[in-house]
């Protein structure tokens, strides 16, 4: 009798063991991370980031922004960037200071576009994520940008189409979404900072519930025609508690008509 | 300009991912199309027909549908002419067609007309129901609790929950307003309130304000068929509630995906137009 209950035990420590890998931040003990009726981790709910990179994925001071009054400055933050170093070719770290000094007018921002992936998560508006047994959607705040992840292994379509939000295709890695994003434009930045990216930008999103209320969202960032080596992003989304809780709407290209009412 | 690049884009998908050659069988419409005549029809045929379920048990409205595009011209009955391609009138009640419009109301759309831009053209969101029958390809999808529409025009989308909840305080007024749905028999009920009232039901700038209640029924009819009713209330503007019907009809092609229509991005009309003198529409 004795015999039969020590290995039933060591495997459920076995079980228990690998859940919490990931499921521990916040995850109380003997939770295990929840699953969709197919199966799949479950990552539904509305999210939202607690942090400065909107305004500059890298470590930054407070600031003025230009244009603007002293009480909507930026305020200052630790930034996102692993490691806080982006590796730029030579020529782009110029480009990037360029865009910097330019940053009022030259945001992609300013102009109330699609401001691609990854910046679309950090905008830092709120966003829910809906499943389904062949792909996960966004769907955000911010200028009511949506994404079909596909998770049914179908391939991008390899043409010469541009997205300003990339395609994405998805798979599940463990309790991880693992979601490669190409075809982008090269006419978004990844912050008003000024950092930016080509056309030849890949980025590899990865989505892993670290707790009932918490996810870890990381991007790693590739792209051969600006950065000398791929880098990568990473912070913690938040659950939004409130339970009325609706996407609402940021409609910065409705609200930039005003003037001509 | 911009329905030109992104039917080229469709083109280059269709071609390269062997879409297209043969779209599956679409089955016979029920009804005719017709609002006038659809509306009795399918409200006849809707009653006894079966829908397909989801794994949570609701009728499965779940693909790509189409409304009909030729009434973001004009809601009512409208000719062809240079500009439009007419249609009858979507209004199955009151029975002739028109939108019962208080007597200070109905001379606003042409005085309208004259000064505003239509708030399609700068690519807002195009509100309900206006968004059912733009010219768009529209994909449902469902989970637990939800019923997702996504449109292909702007990348607009609703999100409707089906389980108990209310609707977000008052003074949140939104472009797409605030739905919350449920189910009665084989119907989808949708209750959309919370309208911003800056959108327009069509290019001929009917209107409506932000106090209008609109209560919506989406019922299949046949496999690729859906019944669907709007009644709009809304007594500050209205001399009572009235209805549009229509179908939409299935999108049965094979492979077939939404794209992303970065429709501001890509949007010149605007400009021009606010040179010309015309203003942005402000709501009611």
């Amino acid at each position: 009798m004795g015999m039969r209950v020590v290995p039933v035990a060591a495997g459920l420590v076995v079980v228990l063991g690998a859940g919490l890998l990931v499921w521990t931040a916040n995850g109380r003990s003997g939770d295990t991370p929840p699953r969709t009726a197919a199966g799949q981790p479950d990552l539904q709910g509305v999210w939202q980031v607690l942090n400065t990179a909107a305004w500059n994925i890298q470590d930054h001071s407070e600031e003025r922004y230009p244009g603007l009054p002293a009480r909507f400055s930026m305020p200052a933050g630790q930034g996102v960037v692993e490691g806080n170093e982006i590796p730029y070719q030579e020529w782009a770290a110029a480009q990037r200071n360029e865009n910097y000094k330019n940053r009022q007018t030259a945001d992609p921002e300013e102009k109330c576009y699609l401001p691609g992936v990854p910046r679309i998560t950090y905008t830092p508006s709120p966003f829910q994520i809906l499943q389904f047994p062949d792909r996960v959607v966004f769907l955000y705040e911010h200028l009511h940008a949506m994404r079909e992840i596909f998770t049914d292994g179908s391939p991008h379509p390899n043409l010469p189409v541009e997205f300003w939000m990339g395609d994405s295709r998805g798979r599940w890695e463990g309790e991880t979404l693992v979601v490669d994003v190409i075809q982008f434009t090269s006419q978004t930045w990844f912050d008003r900072a000024g950092n930016f990216h080509s056309d030849a930008l890949h980025v590899i999103e990865r989505y892993t519930r670290t707790g009932p209320q918490h996810m870890l969202y990381e991007a790693t960032i590739e792209d051969p025609k600006v950065f000398t080596r791929p880098w990568k992003m990473s912070m913690p989304l938040y659950r939004r508690q409130e339970a009325a809780i609706r996407i609402l709407e940021s409609e910065c290209y409705a609200l930039a008509r005003e003037e001509a009412r | 300009m911009r329905k030109a690049m992104v039917l080229t884009v469709i083109a280059i998908l269709a071609a390269a991912t062997g879409q297209g050659q043969s779209p599956a069988p679409r089955s016979e419409p029920s009804c005719p199309s017709e609002p006038a005549l659809f509306h009795p029809c399918a409200q006849k045929v809707g009653a006894t027909f079966e829908p397909p379920r989801t794994a949570d048990g609701v009728p499965d409205f779940q693909g790509f549908w189409r409304g009909p595009s030729f009434a973001t011209e004009n809601i009512e009955e409208h000719p062809k002419t240079d500009d439009d391609d007419g249609g009858k009138s979507l209004i199955v009640d009151p029975a002739d067609g028109k939108i019962p419009y208080q007597a200070w109301a109905s001379p606003l759309p042409a005085k309208h007309r004259a000064e505003y831009i239509d708030p399609n053209v700068p690519c807002f969101p195009s509100g309900v129901p206006r968004s059912l029958y733009t010219p768009t390809q529209i994909e449902f999808l469902q989970t637990a609790g939800y019923v997702l529409i996504l449109f292909e025009r702007a990348h607009a989308y609703r999100v409707i929950p089906t389980t108990t909840g209310q609707h977000v305080g008052a003074s949140v007024r939104l472009w797409m307003g605030d739905s919350r749905g449920h189910w009665e028999g084989h119907t989808l009920v949708v209750d959309v309130a919370n309208h911003n009232a800056k959108v327009w039901f069509d290019q001929a700038a009917n209107f409506f304000s932000a106090s209008a209640r609109m209560v919506e029924r989406f019922t299949l009819v046949d496999r690729d068929t859906m019944h669907y009713q709007v009644t709009i209330d809304d007594p500050g503007v209205f001399a009572r509630p009235w209805t549009m019907a229509f179908p939409l009809r299935r999108n049965t092609e094979p492979g077939f995906r939404l794209l992303e229509e970065a429709c501001h991005e890509g949007e010149r009309n605007t400009d021009p137009l606010i040179a010309l003198g015309y203003k942005v529409y402000p709501g009611n």
